[in-house]
């Protein structure tokens, strides 16, 4: 267990407390996270359920001030005991994502430490996690005996793109559980599962590289645990930050690779992909924001990219996706479409070269950036009057073209200098 | 008297044949050494282009960033350039110590002045080598950077940072090898400063429409403070 992951004040306060039914990790930035909304959060999702818990609240108010204990009333079997304690600040330099996964780390440790039952992480911005977040991903696994309980946001269309657009359908082609947001980043596990993270977390030899935030839902997948989604409602979002789209890109993308990379041997046999329990209500979505998407800036990215790149590209990608890449970028704005087929091999090509190391794995994911931006505004471009059911089968379609094509994966995952159209 | 000139004949006859003689065991030594060297070089040549091909050199190079490398060797085969280099390289030393079996002053000191620059030369080739990757790996950084910032000066960029850096690492080698001295010198910082100016120049443009566009994303955002982004990724 990586007990090192645990401050030394927080270490000896959970070895005084001994055992606890739940953890909880409220993780949103420091500002928001702070310890008051994270215990009243908690006493109000632990006040719906059955019966009383003890739980610890890990939360980041980057204060790491002395842990805080919610008194136990003796004799008192019915209100909860809540414990609570902070995570260390951030390390100077560490990137938003990579601080969510150190954080995750510390709690599942916490949670290891304490022998709960189950874990609750909530990293969206608390203001946005309502109460009934927490209730929402712990019941399922205390009542109804699942191990993972991944989010389901309410989404405007042009909201959640990547998860859209690459994590989720491949997940699904990988690992055959169809899942909104493979990479959370609020999830519910049980106990069982945590250990089975922490085990796998000390053991990788690759642990430090790996992140846990794209390993939770892989390891729950490839391990035979059950798995459901919860519907959460909507969910506030940083606003895009367009000079740091390749910095995000490189992050997220070469986490979602490394872990692929990792369990290459279990995703290769796996075909087709099965829909997973989807429970609660999904909440109405409010109308569509007015504020156009600006697809001439983004086509703009995706020409001058064609433009400049082909000699990085050519290194990743096979001539025919080449040429059609360059076919695309002399199409005029109307007409510009960007074929599913040729997205899902890029994207197979680029996580291929990624294991392969063809070039620097940093510039490789950031030389995905203009066909990204390619993507999404083929992507706007065909969803403009699109209502979300059109959306929701068009990713579909997305989906499935990820699953058709998996093939091509496995054989140039296997046979990168033979098999090379 | 013809006894005299036969006399003379018969000396200097002997004492050419006695020098030709006191040769020889030099040049049978350079002709073994040579018939050694080039027996080795070639059975490491034979090595080496197995080994190299085994772990798909060829393919790597280009890779690495040395496309250009192809078109220099024979039968575009980095491989292939690679392995005659070093096989000539070992013929050569196997020749020099041939020529260092002849007991003559002026051969010796020719070897020791060539053993002498040797390092200098290695210095001068590593610093080649080394400058060329960081070249590379700087022009594809800047020019990655560059396309996604929008800059439609990438590629000018790219080749501005290639340039200034193989410049650099030719004129250090230059220097460590003595060659040219003062207009090597001369040279570098003319050819510096017009990269500079160039690289100079090109980010101005650049920024120009870099700083045009977050001006504009600024006055979107404050004409309409309160409409959300309408692009999230996650």
């Amino acid at each position: 267990m990586e007990l090192d992951a645990i401050p030394q004040p927080e270490l000896e306060q959970i070895e005084r407390i001994g055992g606890a039914d739940l953890v909880i990790g409220i993780l949103g930035d420091a500002r928001s996270a702070d310890e008051g909304t994270a215990l009243t959060l908690t006493r109000e999702a632990l006040a719906e359920l059955s019966k009383p818990l003890r739980a610890m609240v890990v939360c980041n108010n980057g204060t790491h001030s002395p842990a805080a204990v919610s008194p136990e009333v003796p004799g008192d079997k019915q209100s909860p005991a809540i414990f609570s304690c902070s995570l260390p600040p951030p390390a100077p330099g560490e990137t938003p994502q990579h601080g969510i996964s150190n954080a995750y780390r510390t709690v599942f440790a916490v949670g290891g430490k304490l022998g709960v039952r189950a874990c609750c992480l909530i990293a969206s911005r608390s203001q946005t996690a309502a109460p009934g977040w927490i209730h929402r991903l712990i019941q399922p696994v205390l009542d109804l005996g699942f191990d993972l309980v991944a989010p389901c946001y309410t989404r405007q269309k042009m909201e959640g793109l990547l998860n859209r657009s690459v994590l989720a359908p491949l997940h699904g082609a990988l690992y055959g559980q169809r899942l909104q947001n493979p990479m959370g980043p609020d999830f519910g596990l049980s106990g069982k599962l945590l250990q089975r993270i922490l085990v796998q977390d000390s053991r990788g030899r690759r642990g430090a590289e790996r992140s846990l935030l794209a390993s939770i839902a892989s390891a729950a997948a490839c391990d035979g645990f059950q798995v459901c989604e919860s519907q959460l409602g909507v969910r506030q979002q940083s606003p895009t930050d367009w000079d740091n789209l390749s910095s995000l890109l490189a992050e997220i993308l070469g986490a979602a690779f490394l872990e692929m990379e990792g369990r290459a041997a279990h995703w290769q046999s796996i075909r087709g992909s099965q829909t997973l329990p989807r429970l609660g209500h999904p909440e109405v979505p409010s109308p569509e924001n007015p504020t156009p998407v600006d697809v001439k800036g983004m086509l703009q990215s995706f020409r001058l990219g064609a433009q400049n790149l082909q000699d990085v590209w050519g290194l990743i990608l096979p001539p025919t996706s080449l040429l059609e890449l360059r076919r695309l970028s002399r199409l005029t704005d109307d007409q510009f479409r960007l074929p599913d087929q040729l997205w899902v091999r890029i994207i197979y090509d680029f996580a291929l070269a990624h294991r392969l190391q063809t070039i620097s794995r940093d510039h490789l994911l950031r030389s995905l950036t203009p066909l990204y931006l390619g993507w999404i505004a083929s992507y706007a471009l065909e969803m403009q009057a699109a209502g979300l059911t059109e959306v929701d089968s068009r990713i579909g379609l997305l989906s499935k073209a990820y699953e058709d094509n998996k093939s091509y994966l496995v054989s140039r995952w296997r046979w990168p200098d033979r098999f090379n159209p | 008297m013809w006894d005299q000139v036969g006399q003379a004949l018969r000396l200097s006859m002997t004492k050419m044949l006695s020098q030709l003689a006191s040769l020889l065991p030099g040049i049978v030594a350079l002709l073994t050494a040579l018939v050694i060297s080039v027996a080795f070089a070639w059975a490491l040549a034979a090595i080496l282009r197995r080994s190299l091909k085994r772990f798909d050199f060829d393919r790597r190079v280009a890779h690495w960033g040395f496309p250009a490398m192809a078109e220099w060797s024979p039968a575009s085969s980095p491989t292939l350039l690679l392995t005659r280099a070093i096989a000539w390289i070992i013929v050569f030393m196997g020749f020099l110590i041939g020529i260092s079996a002849f007991d003559g002053a002026l051969p010796s000191q020719f070897v020791i002045r060539l053993f002498a620059y040797l390092p200098d030369l290695m210095t001068a080739i590593v610093v080649f080598v080394a400058g060329s990757i960081v070249a590379r790996f700087l022009a594809r950084s800047v020019l990655i950077g560059a396309v996604n910032m929008n800059l439609q000066y990438a590629r000018l960029l790219s080749v501005g940072v290639k340039w200034l850096v193989t410049v650099l690492a030719v004129t250090i080698a230059l220097e460590r090898l003595g060659i040219g001295g003062g207009i090597i010198r001369l040279a570098f910082g003319i050819l510096f400063g017009g990269i500079v100016l160039a690289l100079a120049l090109a980010v101005g443009l650049g920024s120009k429409e870099l700083v045009s566009r977050s001006l504009e994303r600024e006055t979107s955002k404050a004409s309409g403070s309160n409409v959300k982004e309408p692009v999230g990724h996650l």
